[in-house]
């Protein structure tokens, strides 16, 4: 057995790049919030700083085995998620369904935080669990009709290939059903990354911060690492099926800072949704556009 | 020779660890999140601090509704024994180092409730505080001072009440046991976890 050191190196590398500029879109989410209302906001690099001081507490609870196992479960989790990615050149694992392997893994994570959430038995955490569990039950429809209607336009459930086709054919939002089918992912990616109007799971000021809850110190800081890793998965998972991949990285950083933005911008100006709203919602128009999208596919 | 002054105090990080207690001191400074548990009336001075005329959030300071991961406890007012049982059950949820800062004239010495049966008339007999500030109700601009003056304070190491509270707990829960009667915690806990 041959041990390659340089995919190694690639490897380690993409996630230090994928942690840094996850913690930096976190701090761009904050500050582009803090300027549409405007405020000054913090530095660009706050998330950094949050998890540096969370890291340098010196005291750490904790509710037994499963409660700290489930914010590694949930990194680990982001992590596999991204290395099935092709961002620009770089591709760890492929095989012939990772379209179905990555889909599923982003939404494991929320699994994870839950299994350590339940564990901890605080009320306010049960009930956020409840209400994430719910979210996901909802976005689920919508979700896999739009990747449905991707795999039927292209054929394929690989996502270098689908990368290459775009390449070749233009990006897939030119497509009209596949607009349709952005739309339905535009609206399920807001749930995923858990801004604003489906922000029901961490509702701070409602439920504390729900699963989130009795997590602090050391925990707190891998699960504010997962959600940077989770975040830059996203949106490169965003900009691979709709905006044509990338061929490297500053292109597919200007992408994901695009549909960041798009993400920004709506989470800033509507309110939260209560549970019973956003699963009538997920099951009413995503869902439609959806079955439309699948249907002109065909 | 501020180093020196630390060492006076027990150290609780390991030795190894003592390299980078300067980044972990800057980056503590730079991160505040406050406790979101608002007490008597200067509770209605946080939200012009949050928005967009004095914003606390450029200083990283972020209003956080788990006390797990807050480090900065504000104590907005008046403290009547009551609120009291819940401000040090939800100090003692919050994780080293934390600290507290007081508001307003009536936690230092009673204020204009200086003759009330039912207020606590000084409140650093019951938990360690590291900043005051003085008036009735401090402005906004008071505030924004104090919470400078803390982020000195962390920076130099002399914020040092939850060490203050480690050492001095005999002293501290003496003061508590005092005020509530003996075993307030164990009646507080079953009235709301009947179970245990």
């Amino acid at each position: 057995m041959n041990f390659d050191v340089r995919l190694v190196l690639e490897v380690i590398g993409m996630l230090l790049y994928a942690t840094f500029m996850g913690f930096i879109f976190m701090g761009i989410e904050r500050k582009a919030m803090a300027r549409i209302q405007r405020r000054v906001g913090p530095p660009i690099y706050q998330p950094i700083i949050d998890t540096l001081k969370l890291l340098g507490k010196k005291e750490s609870i904790s509710h037994g085995f499963i409660y700290d196992f489930g914010p590694i479960f949930a990194l680990g989790a982001s992590i596999t998620a991204l290395l099935f990615l092709p961002l620009a050149n770089f591709q760890l694992f492929s095989s012939n369904a990772d379209l179905i392997v990555v889909a599923y893994l982003l939404e494991v994570p929320m699994l994870g935080i839950m299994l350590g959430a339940m564990s901890s038995g605080n009320p306010y955490s049960a009930l956020g669990v409840q209400r994430g569990l719910l979210t996901m039950v909802a976005m689920q429809l919508p979700y896999g009709l739009a990747i449905i209607a991707i795999v039927q336009h292209f054929g394929t459930f690989k996502l270098g290939e689908i990368v290459a086709l775009q390449q070749v054919h233009g990006w897939s939002i030119l497509v009209p059903a596949l607009l349709l089918a952005m739309i339905v992912f535009d609206i399920v990616f807001q749930a995923m990354i858990g801004l604003e109007p489906f922000d029901i799971i961490t509702a701070p000021a409602e439920i504390s911060m729900g699963p989130m809850l009795e997590y602090g110190g050391k925990q707190a800081a891998i699960l504010f690492t997962q959600h940077a890793v989770q975040l830059f998965a996203e949106t490169a998972f965003f900009a691979i099926l709709f905006l044509g991949g990338a061929s490297n990285l500053l292109e597919l950083l200007i992408k994901q800072i695009a549909v960041l933005f798009i993400a920004i911008f709506v989470a800033s100006i509507y309110p939260r949704f209560t549970i019973d709203q956003a699963a009538k919602f997920f099951w009413k128009w995503p869902t439609i556009i959806g079955i439309i999208a699948v249907l002109l596919t065909v | 020779m501020s180093e020196k002054k630390n060492d006076d105090f027990i150290s609780y990080e390991l030795q190894e660890f003592k390299l980078f207690e300067p980044l972990f001191r800057w980056a503590r400074k730079k991160s505040l999140w406050i406790v979101a548990f608002c007490t008597g009336c200067g509770g209605i001075e946080m939200p012009p601090l949050a928005t967009a005329r004095y914003d606390f959030e450029r200083f990283g300071i972020m209003p956080n509704p788990a006390p797990r991961m807050g480090d900065l406890f504000l104590i907005t007012g008046y403290v009547t024994p009551k609120t009291l049982k819940r401000i040090i059950i939800t100090y003692e949820l919050m994780q080293d180092p934390k600290y507290i800062m007081i508001h307003g004239s009536c936690p230092i010495n009673g204020g204009v409730y200086w003759d009330s049966y039912n207020v606590v008339k000084q409140f650093d007999k019951y938990l360690p505080v590291d900043v005051a500030i003085a008036g009735c109700m401090p402005r906004a601009e008071a505030v924004m001072d104090g919470i400078m003056e803390i982020m000195r304070k962390i920076e130099d190491g002399t914020a040092d009440s939850w060490k203050r509270y480690r050492e001095n707990y005999e002293y501290y829960r003496k003061n508590q046991d005092e005020l509530f009667g003996e075993g307030w915690r164990e009646k507080e806990a079953r009235r709301w976890l009947a179970w245990i």
